[in-house]
């Protein structure tokens, strides 16, 4: 297990260093100019070149991306050349907020999605499994923006039951800051619910066709324990994989969730960055964003690890 | 009138009034002018209420003058006003000030030496006076005595000059007065004097000190000589309010500055929330989590028309779009071709259709109708699709095809699908190149010659907006004059040129209106520019916000505002 853990972590961090490479790269071939993003198109070209100047953004893209390096590999991860302040304080409230919310949609969203997929999984080919599929599929179809909107409607505006803008007021209590999130989180819920309540579905079907729960049955178990402890053991280990990649999903790309309840996010920073060609915070934001969806890959394998013996006593395979 | 008004004006004419003044006094007279563009000029001059009271007077107009003080509606005071704002787009430096959001933040804390109202007035702000030479090369300015900062510190001229030789000399200034004077330009004359040696001459210049100029505020001398570090130090200026926690990226909260020289405002303070986009802010207003929006599209703000609940803001302004077309290469070289194109559009519905009639109709020129200077005779250019088709034919141009490259931005992408389709009917065919906003202001290889390669100024044809200005000066000098910088037609006429420079130069009204009927006259010739309509600053509020007036700019002034 420590062999399969260092190999993975080592892997992680060429992939990082990868990622921070290519983030620079393409950048340079975006079109921007952070000298004018700061100052406004109207600006004189004069003013534009000093200020490029003075934030060094005027340099070869090497020599940029060599100094951004040196600084990160020592915890400094630069400053933003459009906010001119260090990156560090734009990333870490943002990705603060980022993890609130996907934990608020994660508490929501996974039980439910499991308990579809379950439920769907048991009750194969009947009118329920029918109703979760079709309604999962059709909620998964939809756009973020769509059924951000449509609840932001009812519930907001209509019923004035939840605020819109997801961002609580400084010192909330964690009640109040629930409130204020259970609308994205909610928006995100209906995302994600068709495609992980499908995966669990699908594990159960296997599962519950499987020879051990067979077995199981004609050994006399009842059918809760058939399930409890030898169909869901094995059922959810895919659901696992898709569970964390969806966290990176819910730290990183929430851009338009994040625009619509105005919520100050990684996925909104980053677009800023990349917008502005604000390179050192966007490269910034981008390992970041790596870093947690590298963490929770590897919290994954660890639990796929732990729940199937095949890859625990696989020699770390 | 009374004897004693006349001898009043006469004692005013011969000893204090400079030539300008009198000028002004004698197109009154003349009939030259009306009370409203009188009492504009006037403030613009400095004149005191008293003595523009006794001019109207003199002309039988004694109703006009103006009153000591607008009456406000019932004021109750207390309370946090919500107000939606976008988000600031770069560090909220004075200096660096450019994007709706950073002015609308920045102007809660700081203020200018002028103030340009809604209808074009000029008013006294942080300045109390002001007065020209004879040639208006040189303006010397009263400063208001016992203006606090918000640190306690009392304004003084140093403040000031500190402020505007920051503001032409800081490494990587927006550098909007650079044009006008430069740091040796400007200096104190005893405590509460400032004198503006401008490097030529300026007609209007307590416009150019308002806030139509973003980078001008008034900053303490200490921060002044550190550029870069007003956000630092707390944003200390003199407006109403004064900072109390800004959080980068997410809202602001202010609180009433008690020492304000206007009166503390009626409200305990003012939440500021940033959003990155209007949809989100239309929402939080409907669901009265705000109660004010800085500006909304006349698409977000019209359902807000006939709501009890909500009030509806309106205020023509001369911010417009310029559809650039190049007069010195390519297929609209022509200037019959050019002005094929113009004819082409039905200008009212184009209003309609476009910006809800949120508006006013353009005549192919900057010269809005809100602007003193611009001639009412100047006969309004409409849609005529026959005379289009025989300029096209008289030019010899068949099958004129061109591309229009815009932005997407507000109503540009709109905008130029409504051209286009205008054009087909008289058989043009325009094609649509609508970009990010990252590449349609950049150069075009990224790192090439700016001025040569970004698409809005080299374009065949571009749609460019322009923002809302007190007076015409920064369109002439910079868009349309041959030495401009965004002169995105290439237009390159010396005879407007010349009529630019006279206009600038000129203080009296008549002598502008004179020249801007010339170029106007110029402009609808040689249409290298295609100004369609003006645009009204909207938005919208909840009902409970009182006695708020939308500026038509970024700026949202609320020293007055109270919640009902």
């Amino acid at each position: 297990m420590t062999r399969f853990l260092l190999k993975r972590i080592g892997l992680a961090l060429i992939t990082l260093i990868l990622l921070s490479m290519i983030v620079f790269a393409v950048s340079s071939i975006l079109p921007g100019n952070v000298g004018r993003s700061v100052l406004g198109p109207f600006a004189s070209q004069e003013s534009v070149d000093q200020l490029n100047e003075q934030l060094g953004a005027d340099r070869p893209l090497l020599s940029q991306y060599w100094d951004w390096a040196s600084d990160a590999v020592r915890g400094d991860l630069g400053e933003s050349l459009t906010k001119q302040v260090p990156a560090w304080d734009l990333l870490r409230p943002a990705l603060f907020n980022s993890f609130k919310l996907a934990l608020v949609a994660f508490l929501i969203c996974v039980p439910l999605s499991l308990l579809g997929g379950v439920i769907a999984g048991l009750r194969y080919g009947k009118a329920t499994d029918k109703s979760i599929t079709t309604a999962g599929l059709s909620f998964s179809a939809m756009p973020d923006f769509v059924t951000g909107i449509v609840f932001i409607l009812i519930f907001a505006v209509w019923l004035s039951w939840l605020p819109v803008t997801a961002q609580a007021e400084d010192g909330a209590n964690a009640l109040t800051q629930v409130k204020y999130l259970l609308l994205p989180a909610f928006t995100l819920t209906l995302v994600l619910f068709g495609y992980i309540a499908r995966v669990t579905r699908a594990g159960m079907i296997e599962a519950l066709d499987s020879d051990y729960a067979r077995t199981a049955y004609l050994k006399g178990l009842p059918s809760s324990v058939v399930v409890r402890k030898h169909v869901l053991r094995n059922a959810l280990v895919p659901t696992i994989a898709v569970v964390a990649v969806q966290v990176g999903y819910l730290v990183g790309g929430l851009v338009a969730v994040e625009f619509l309840f105005n919520y100050q996010g990684m996925g909104l920073l980053t677009l800023e960055a990349a917008r502005n060609k604000d390179l050192p915070l966007l490269t910034a934001g981008v390992l970041v964003i790596g870093t947690v969806y590298l963490v929770v890959m590897l919290l994954a394998d660890i639990l796929y690890a732990a729940l199937n013996p095949r890859i625990r006593f696989g020699g770390g395979e | 009138m009374d004897r004693d008004t006349a001898r009043r004006i006469d004692e005013y004419r011969r000893h204090e009034a400079g030539q300008l003044e009198n000028n002004l006094f004698d197109e009154l007279v003349a009939g030259e002018m009306d009370r409203t563009e009188f009492l504009k000029r006037g403030a613009m001059f400095g004149l005191s209420v008293g003595i523009m009271g006794s001019m109207l007077a003199f002309v039988g107009e004694a109703g006009a003058a103006p009153a000591a003080r607008t009456q406000l509606g019932r004021v109750q005071k207390g309370g946090i006003l919500r107000a939606g704002i976008t988000k600031p787009a770069g560090p909220v430096e004075p200096y660096l000030l450019n994007d709706g959001g950073a002015l609308c933040f920045a102007g809660q804390a700081a203020e200018y030496l002028t103030f340009t109202n809604p209808q074009g007035k000029i008013l006294p702000w942080l300045a109390t006076s002001w007065k020209p030479n004879a040639d208006a090369t040189v303006w010397t300015f009263q400063l208001r005595k016992g203006v606090k900062f918000h640190n306690g510190k009392t304004m003084t001229s140093k403040d000031v000059v500190a402020s505007m030789k920051q503001y032409v000399s800081a490494k990587g200034s927006n550098a909007g007065l650079t044009p006008f004077f430069d740091a040796a330009g400007v200096s104190a004359k005893g405590p509460y004097a400032v004198v503006f040696k401008l490097k030529s001459a300026i007609g209007v210049f307590p416009y150019l000190v308002s806030q139509t100029t973003y980078q001008a505020p008034v900053q303490t001398a200490e921060d002044a000589a550190k550029p870069g570090q007003w956000a630092a130090g707390g944003f200390v200026g003199t407006g109403p309010f004064k900072v109390k926690k800004y959080t980068e990226g997410r809202s602001a909260d202010l609180v009433r500055h008690s020492a304000y020289w206007g009166g503390p405002s009626p409200l305990d303070g003012v939440k500021m929330t940033f959003f990155t986009g209007s949809a989100p802010l239309v929402l939080a207003l409907r669901a009265g989590q705000v109660d004010l929006a800085m500006q909304l599209s006349p698409q977000e703000a019209t359902p807000f028309k006939n709501n009890p609940k909500f009030t509806y803001y309106a205020l023509p302004t001369s911010a417009h779009r310029q559809l650039c077309m190049r007069t010195d290469v390519g297929v609209l070289k022509d200037p019959r071709v050019r002005r094929a194109v113009a004819l082409s559009i039905n200008r009212p519905q184009q209003l309609a259709k476009i910006m809800l009639g949120a508006g006013q109709v353009g005549n192919d020129s900057p010269f809005w109708k809100g602007f003193a200077s611009t001639d009412p005779s100047i006969k309004q250019r409409t849609q005529n699709i026959q005379l289009a088709k025989a300029l096209l034919e008289a030019a010899g141009v068949k099958n004129l095809k061109f591309n229009l490259t815009t932005w997407n931005f507000l109503d540009h992408p709109d905008h130029a699908a409504s051209i286009q389709a205008y054009a087909r009917e008289a058989g043009i065919d325009v094609g649509l190149e609508v970009m990010d906003g990252g590449k349609y202001y950049d150069s075009e290889p990224a790192g090439a010659d700016y001025a040569k390669t970004t698409p809005w100024l080299n374009r065949t044809c571009s749609l460019t907006e322009y923002g809302a200005r007190g007076v015409p000066n920064v369109y002439l000098t910079r868009a349309y004059m041959s030495t401009g910088d965004w002169n995105g037609s290439h237009y390159n006429n010396p005879e407007f040129d010349s009529l630019s420079k006279t206009y600038l130069a000129a203080a009296e009204v008549s002598a502008q209106r004179k020249a801007t009927k010339r170029m106007n006259g110029l402009l609808l010739r040689d249409t290298p520019v295609v100004t369609d309509y003006f645009i009204s600053y909207t938005t919208a509020g909840s009902s409970k916000v009182k006695n708020y007036v939308p500026e038509g700019l970024s700026h949202m002034r609320l020293a007055k505002v109270s919640l009902g």
